[in-house]
């Protein structure tokens, strides 16, 4: 069999000058069975746990991109949600998990581990309940470890309690780490509808129902698909735009089921999903707001980008849906604001408010992602924030998630500078109204009736 | 059931001077110290413990089978281990035969070769099956340290790249 001269190239292309890479090659391990009475003998066996199974993670990873000539960029971890492994050690600071963890992660070499996860959508375990206590000290001291917690399902409704002390945790994640603007808030999300499968972080972890071990891939590739759409006769309709996005999809997406089948079959354990998320890199042309400007809207965040995201998202569904049997996770287009170059320009021009933001969420991928907000908001807005966006996920029977830093020090308009993968942000202020009432009533909102499905 | 960890709090329970574990546990680095600093042996039935092979679960033995019957895009392909060979750069005589030359002296074999001149610079696509001794690795080194940036640039991808990304 032979390919065209055209094929040939057409890959090169992709891989040379459009960066399109494999994000992530993540191990999944479960560490159900490093639960212990005694909290030193849990962390002994937790690191011990990691390290046995990743050792050869990192490796693998590149003897796989050496082989075969494609860039895997990222190797990392996701475990067992650590409030269900710390339970039997009755502790009320699991900090010790985080740092076991961390340790784990540095000497495997992988740059995350996900997992120091709470499920509390209906309500608080007394292990849950210390995880999220714990969430501010383990993210402050700790560089790797990344933290997740389940606010809302559309089965279960909004645990409005755990919104309050979530945000609670957000801002003294913020001030803990406020010399380098926050940053423990980039290793924080909550989520409605937690998808147990995740490769990507923050969110990483690996839920009830997964195996011992499992392999999941994220593939990535939004200059791939800029790069056809610049191809594409700009005077082409809609269904040739979205035609075009699927077609790309389908090919990023059957790198990510080589890496995939190939990576479990050397590390000898089970391929899970492949997740096909356009996720950007503040690397310029790796943009999802560019790929929304090409297909018609002047900036993003203008009339039009909502319907544009809709397309966008469900093009690369579809796309990777046809191109393999595994695809999992959240899968479609990430909008992480200060990660995407294009999204940051967005914001500094003054296109891309909070609120256009929150209406995205509804039909991308995942929700408010990697936002900056001043560092004197309110818990109460805060709490505003994170409900409206769980409730968006609860009633759309979808994945929502705010990633939220508020900048100690910082005033609307204001730059940060992460550096690395999590880019530049511009902070955003919210309303000046806030939700104080709402927040004290507390308790929990009841599921939609589209939750009741049996 | 095997016993799946040994932790220092076993080791400092411990009132014998050896402890037996299963092939499988996993020793962690804390019971592995507080060990040698009381002098306790850690054995198996076999002899001293060593680091067990990872077990990744009754999934993976599992997924091992099923793995190879995943179907493959285009079943039988015509290469055993094939190779696309790309470069890109400023015409100039020789360069055709420097790229052969080199994948001859690896042991490979030219199946394909396609080359056009388009303004002053050259591309050129060889289809290459890897028979010889040269692992993909070292073969894809070799060449691509071949180019340089003021003469030619040289690519080497797996052919199983394109198979799956152009074939269903």
């Amino acid at each position: 069999m032979s390919f065209s001269d055209r094929e040939i190239l057409e890959t090169v292309r992709m891989v040379e000058l459009e960066t399109l890479d494999i994000r992530t090659t993540t191990l999944g391990i479960s560490l159900l069975d490093c639960a212990d009475p005694h909290l030193e003998s849990s962390c002994e066996k937790v690191y011990a746990k990691v390290v046995h199974h990743a050792k050869n993670l990192v490796e693998t990873a590149e003897s796989i991109s050496a082989d075969y000539g494609i860039p895997i960029v990222n190797k990392r971890i996701a475990v067992t949600p650590i409030a269900w492994v710390a339970a039997a050690s009755g502790a009320d600071d699991l900090t010790p998990f985080a740092r076991a963890m961390d340790a784990a992660a540095r000497e495997v070499g992988v740059d995350f581990i996900g997992g120091f996860t709470a499920y509390v959508d209906k309500g608080f375990t007394n292990s849950d309940h210390a995880l999220m206590e714990s969430i501010p000290s383990a993210l402050a001291e700790t560089e790797r470890v990344c933290a997740s917690i389940a606010l809302a399902s559309t089965r279960v409704g909004i645990n409005m309690e755990a919104v309050r002390m979530f945000a609670e945790k957000v801002k003294q994640a913020a001030e803990l780490t406020k010399d380098q603007g926050g940053l423990a808030c980039a290793k924080l999300v909550c989520f409605s509808n937690a998808v147990q499968d995740n490769p990507f972080v923050a969110g990483a972890h690996i839920g009830v129902g997964e195996p011992e071990t499992v392999l999941n891939v994220g593939v990535s590739g939004p200059g791939v698909v800029r790069s056809a759409l610049a191809r594409l006769d700009p005077d082409a309709d809609l269904l040739g735009v979205a035609e075009t996005i699927k077609r790309t999809a389908f090919k990023i997406t059957r790198m990510g089921e080589l890496v995939g089948r190939e990576a479990a079959r050397r590390l000898g354990t089970t391929f899970g999903i492949v997740d096909v998320s356009l996720a950007p890199t503040p690397a310029i042309g790796d943009s999802v707001a560019d790929i929304l400007e090409l297909i018609g809207v002047e900036r993003t965040g203008g009339h039009g980008t909502t319907v544009a995201l809709a397309l966008l998202t469900d093009a690369v569904k579809k796309g990777g849906a046809m191109a393999s049997s595994s695809v999992g996770g959240l899968s479609g287009a990430f909008i992480p604001v200060s990660e995407d170059e294009g999204m940051i320009r967005a914001v500094r021009e003054g296109a891309l408010s909070l609120d256009k933001l929150e209406a995205m969420t509804a039909v991308c991928s995942v929700g408010l992602d990697m936002v900056a907000v001043p560092g004197d908001t309110s818990v109460a807005t805060l709490v505003g924030i994170i409900a409206d966006e769980m409730a968006i996920g609860m009633i759309n029977n979808k994945t929502t998630a705010v990633r939220i830093i508020p900048v100690p020090g910082k005033g609307p308009g204001d730059t940060v500078e992460w550096g690395g993968l999590l880019g530049t942000a511009i902070v955003q202020k919210p309303t000046p109204f806030g939700c104080e009432r709402l927040m004290r009533r507390g308790g929990r909102i009841p599921a939609p009736l589209q939750g009741y499905r049996n | 059931m095997s016993r799946r960890f040994l932790t220092a709090e076993d080791v400092l329970r411990e009132s014998s001077s050896e402890i037996l574990v299963d092939e499988a546990t996993v020793v962690t680095p804390q019971a592995f110290e507080a060990a040698q600093a009381n002098g306790i042996r850690i054995r198996t039935q076999s002899g001293d413990w060593t680091e067990p092979a990872p077990d990744r679960g009754p999934d993976a033995s599992r997924a091992a089978a099923i793995l190879p019957h995943l179907p493959e895009p285009d079943e039988n392909p015509s290469l055993a281990t094939g190779a696309i060979v790309t470069a890109v750069g400023v015409n100039r005589a020789g360069v055709l035969a420097e790229l052969t030359a080199a994948i001859a002296a690896q042991g490979a074999n030219v199946h394909d070769v396609s080359q056009k001149v388009i303004e002053g610079y050259f591309h050129m696509i060889l289809t290459v099956e890897l028979d010889g001794p040269a692992s993909f690795d070292d073969f894809k080194t070799t060449l691509e340290c071949l180019g340089n940036p003021n003469d030619f640039a040289v690519r080497v991808m797996n052919e199983r790249v394109f198979r799956f990304m152009h074939r269903v």
